[in-house]
């Protein structure tokens, strides 16, 4: 986004306060490297990327709907969970192919009726996903009873569980690699060109003979197949699916993704700074219980980040505009 | 404006009243005379639940051979929904009210309700406080701080004396049956083996993945050499403070560790030599129990306050037995 | 799956589909009502009881709907409040907390109008998204609810105090349904006779215009926003006065319930169109479904998919709905795109 030439001081504020959440970062991670003790341990790294993996797949992939500035995808908490329970109790009975295959079909069909509602019908996406979640987990509840799946001890989904790459967990590598390949879409091409020029005006856009509506069924499907990664990862993880996993995966994705600095008028943002958003939040959890501290305290200090990062990043930017 | 306001409003009111005005009319066989008792159940859990899954079966199995006709309610651990669920089962009038209290401090005005309108209660799973007592019939279930205790019992057995330091992983913050555990556990360790102290604890919602996540950053924050056993509040979460110590390269086998349940995730662990002592806890027979007292009180039969199910510890020793066959 | 019947409507003939529009434009509460028809007719041939128990059904609507009147207020200035759930949580808590039940009302309405106010600082002043902030406020006050708490629910000092309020006074209504009722009222008088309240649908429809035409449109949002935290507060206190005891976990499903009432009554989202009565018809609406399904013992999954399919039939049928139908049918008809859908 180029803008004019304004007074060098303004300038550099703005310039910092784009990047806000690249410092709030970096700050952090420093200050844990300096003052937590066994911060920097290979076992705490992983630890870090195993909270940071499966709701950081989510919201990167969660942020091409909110770019688009349909707000957020509530529905992801179901995907993940059917995604995982799928995983696990197909594979069990009819083989990890099969299971692959069926939960690829449900993350489409979640993709396809959120963004058609959405994009075609012009519905509004918080009730849309909302009641797509009733659905999607009333039918699995029904559906898997309620059950905890678990796959044999010596699986391939235990196994993937297992593998370390360069000493860190697949997981981790799976996030990196999603966060890549979304910039990419998101940044260098076409359809990526078209989400955010729609989130930031829809009308000229849609003037300009675009199909803004299969845009939006996009940015659906994009979320789902994510969200569908992620329930694979967390299956893998702890060998385990149940239909209560994920529990705060659709506030908590999106708390990550407003912390990195997309604006949920849309239009705005980036993949880079979802993962940033998602580390930021993993690392300052992390910090909170290797201090100790107590769940109560974690949620107040999320949601303190939220609204401060916000208010600096807004602040700066009235303060340049000046 | 005002006008097409008022009336939506006359409109609204209007379908209220004739849906009020024909139920009316129609109402007065309401309640048909067939034989068998009427019985609602208000549960917390359900089919959404691993346990509520394997609860309901027994439940139902036990209500269908005693002419039971039993309508089952689910408040997802929501205090409020329950007590308006409760309001709407006293308002039908059944026989008798089956309570699983989602909040056990809240369901006083439910259980004055049911006494206002002479519907006796029978609590399940989880108890009233004392104070809500003599409001009830009676209690069938486990007793969820006796068996936080009953863990901490053998976890005391285990450390035989010797100074042990130890990590707790909680259940969901706020829920009852995770407070009741705690207590219970940490109630038994100061009473009968000081020796025991716990180092950190933190939730592990009741989810095996958090479990091991919390579980692996609470060994980095006290330091892995500290730690001499792990007390999680349930068999799923101890399951995932297990994996945490072996991605750590930690053996699990010297080290005390202790849960309650016997699922079908903990019994293998028990066999193995990784988990040395959890505490049984039957889901049928939780809930076979709670129709089978209420039977007893429509029929007049006289119950005891309390029909507790037996917390049997479950390590090694009796890990195959079919008295203890892991359930869920 | 459900867009098949609306699609069918799509290319029918314009004059027709005009009238139809002009229809459903008109008001907002058409959607509702006609939602509250049929859920009347269908617990009417299926659950009688629904009626004849009628005060436990608004009890129901009554512990649906306050919060929702009050987040209306704010919806209808195009803002949200995400964090009405947990300022129920927060105030049910700090009231349970203070031995004197009078007091103890009154420090919880303060604190509700405080985090209103709170809310409306960093929307008005610093200028952050509503979503954002109250999204913010949401973890924070849910964290200090479990902290203010000690992670327990907290009994009231004064319980017999509870249960004398959980009682019925005037007939079998208690007074929760007295309150909402009398909230209904008061919020109804405000946006429709008082004029500050009238322009909260000018802030909501154009702000920029409301600015022009010296709305104080800060000082509304401030209103607007002390009016949510108030009533949340109130449904806390309200919720513990029953209940003997305050929950820190309060409200799990008050949030999005209350949201999905005022969108089943016509409130649009983006602020300016909507009104009061319509969340009541959508409160309504939600609270005899519910009781409905309860009374027949319906279990819950099956009542989450059925609820879920009417939210979505009802949001896939607002008139914009019709008019995006027709207008992409139209397109898609007069060749403008050729290429496949994707």
């Amino acid at each position: 986004m180029k803008r004019g030439t304004r007074p060098s001081g303004a300038q550099t504020l703005q310039w910092v306060s784009e990047r806000g959440i690249f410092f709030f970062t970096a700050a952090l991670v420093a200050f844990a490297a300096l003052f937590i003790d066994n911060f920097v341990s290979i076992v705490n790294i992983t630890d870090v990327f195993h909270r940071a993996a499966p709701i950081g797949i989510v919201a990167v992939g969660m942020t091409f709907v909110v770019i688009s500035g349909n707000y957020l995808d509530l529905s992801v908490v179901a995907q993940v969970a059917t995604a995982a329970v799928v995983l696990i109790a197909v594979s069990n009975s009819a083989g990890l192919g099969l299971a692959v295959l069926a939960a690829l079909a449900i993350a489409l069909l979640y993709g396809v009726v959120n963004g058609v509602a959405v994009g075609y019908l012009r519905a509004n996406a918080v009730i849309v996903t909302l009641s797509t979640t009733f659905v999607g987990l009333g039918i699995l509840r029904w559906l898997s009873g309620g059950s905890i799946f678990f796959g044999p001890p010596d699986g391939p989904i235990r196994a993937l569980g297992q593998v370390k790459v360069v000493g860190l967990p697949l997981s981790a590598l799976v996030l990196v690699v999603m966060t890549a390949a979304l910039a990419f879409l998101l940044g260098r091409t076409n359809f990526g060109f078209l989400i955010r020029s729609f989130g930031s005006n829809r009308t000229a856009t849609r003037l300009a003979g675009v199909d803004t509506s299969r845009v939006v069924v996009g940015a659906f499907l994009i979320t789902s197949l994510s969200a569908m990664v992620a329930g694979f990862v967390l299956a893998a993880f702890s060998n385990t699916a149940v239909s209560t996993m994920a529990q705060g995966f659709d506030f908590g994705a999106l708390a990550a993704i407003i912390i990195g600095g997309t604006s949920v008028f849309g239009g705005k943002g980036s993949v880079l700074r979802t993962l940033l958003g998602v580390i930021f939040v993993s690392v300052l959890t992390n910090i909170l219980v290797l201090s100790k501290i107590g769940f109560g305290w974690q949620q107040m200090a999320i949601g303190a980040l939220i609204v401060l990062a916000v208010s600096v990043d807004t602040l700066a930017r009235k303060a340049a505009r000046r | 404006m005002i006008l097409r306001t008022r009336g939506t409003l006359a409109a609204t009111g209007l379908l209220v009243a004739t849906g009020m005005l024909l139920a009316g009319c129609g109402s007065g066989a309401a309640s048909d005379g067939s034989d068998g008792y009427t019985v609602y159940a208000l549960l917390p859990q359900g089919n959404d639940q691993p346990y509520g899954t394997t609860y309901l079966p027994p439940m139902q199995e036990a209500a269908a051979k005693a002419g039971i006709k039993l309508t089952i309610t689910n408040s997802q651990y929501d205090a409020d929904k329950q007590a308006s669920e409760c309001e709407v089962a006293v308002a039908a009038r059944p026989d008798l009210i089956i309570l699983w209290p989602a909040v056990a401090d809240t369901v006083r005005p439910c259980l004055e309700a049911a006494k206002a309108a002479d519907i006796p209660v029978t609590v399940t799973n989880s108890d009233v406080i004392p104070a809500d007592k003599s409001l009830i019939k009676a209690y069938s279930g486990p007793d969820t701080y006796g068996q936080g205790a009953a863990s901490a019992e053998i976890m005391c057995e285990l450390a035989d004396g010797k100074p042990t330091g130890i990590l707790m992983v909680n259940g969901l913050t706020g829920n009852t049956t995770a407070i009741n555990r705690r207590q219970g556990f940490l109630d038994t360790i100061q009473k009968n083996c000081p020796n025991v102290t716990v180092l950190a604890e933190q939730p592990g919602n009741w989810n095996k993945d958090t479990s091991q996540t919390v579980t692996s950053e609470m060994l980095t924050s006290v330091g892995a050499a500290k730690v001499q056993g792990i007390y999680a509040a349930d068999d799923t979460m101890v399951a995932g403070a297990i994996d945490a110590l072996k991605a750590q390269g930690i053996d699990p086998k010297p080290l005390l560790i202790t849960s309650i349940g016997n699922t079908k995730l903990g019994n293998p662990l028990i066999k193995s030599g990784e988990l040395d002592g959890t505490i049984f806890q039957s889901s049928s027979w939780d809930g076979q129990n709670a129709v089978v007292v209420a039977e007893k009180v429509l029929k007049g039969e006289s119950v005891d306050e309390n029909l507790f199910m037996p917390s049997v510890k479950v390590t090694a020793a009796n890990a195959d037995s079919p008295e203890v066959a892991p359930e869920w | 799956m459900n867009s098949t019947p609306t699609l069918s409507l799509g290319p029918a003939t314009t004059d027709r589909s005009a009238r139809l529009r002009a229809a459903l434009a008109r008001r907002t509460e058409w959607r509702g009502l006609a939602l509250l028809a049929v859920v009347v007719v269908a617990t009417l041939s299926f659950e009688p009881l629904v009626f004849t128990a009628y005060p436990v059904t608004l009890g129901r609507v009554a512990l649906i709907g306050l919060v929702a009147l009050g987040l209306t207020a704010v919806i209808l200035m195009g803002e949200l409040d995400l964090s009405v759930a947990s300022t129920l949580a927060v105030a049910g808590v700090v009231m349970a907390s203070i031995p004197n039940v009078a007091l103890g009302i009154v420090v919880a309405l303060c604190a509700g109008l405080l985090i209103g106010l709170v809310n409306a600082f960093f929307v008005v002043k610093v200028g952050i998204n509503s979503f954002i902030a109250t999204l913010g406020m949401l973890f924070v006050l849910r964290g200090l609810a479990f902290v203010l708490s000690g992670e327990k629910p907290v009994r009231m000092a004064d319980i017999e105090a509870g249960i004398a309020f959980g009682a019925p006074i005037i007939g079998p209504i208690t007074p929760r349904v007295l309150i909402f009722v009398l909230v209904f009222i008061g919020l109804q008088i405000f946006v429709t006779k008082v004029r500050a309240g009238r322009e909260f649908y000018a802030v909501g429809g154009n702000r920029q215009a409301a600015r022009d035409a010296g709305i104080p449109v800060s000082r509304r949002l401030v209103t607007g926003f002390m009016l949510s935290g108030f009533v949340a507060a109130l449904a806390g206190v309200i919720n513990t006065m029953e209940r003997t005891a305050a929950d820190p976990t309060a409200g799990s499903t008050v949030l999005l319930a209350s949201i999905a009432a005022a969108i089943i009554g016509g409130v649009a989202l983006t602020g300016g169109r909507g009104s009061i009565v319509g969340t009541l018809v959508g409160a309504l609406s939600l609270g005899i479904i519910e009781v409905g399904l309860t009374l027949s013992g319906v279990q819950v999954d099956v009542q989450q998919i059925f609820i879920g399919g009417v939210l979505l039939l009802a949001v896939i049928t607002d008139p914009a709905s019709f008019r995006a139908v027709v207008g992409n049918a139209r397109s898609f008809l007069s060749g403008r795109r050729g290429e496949t859908p994707a």
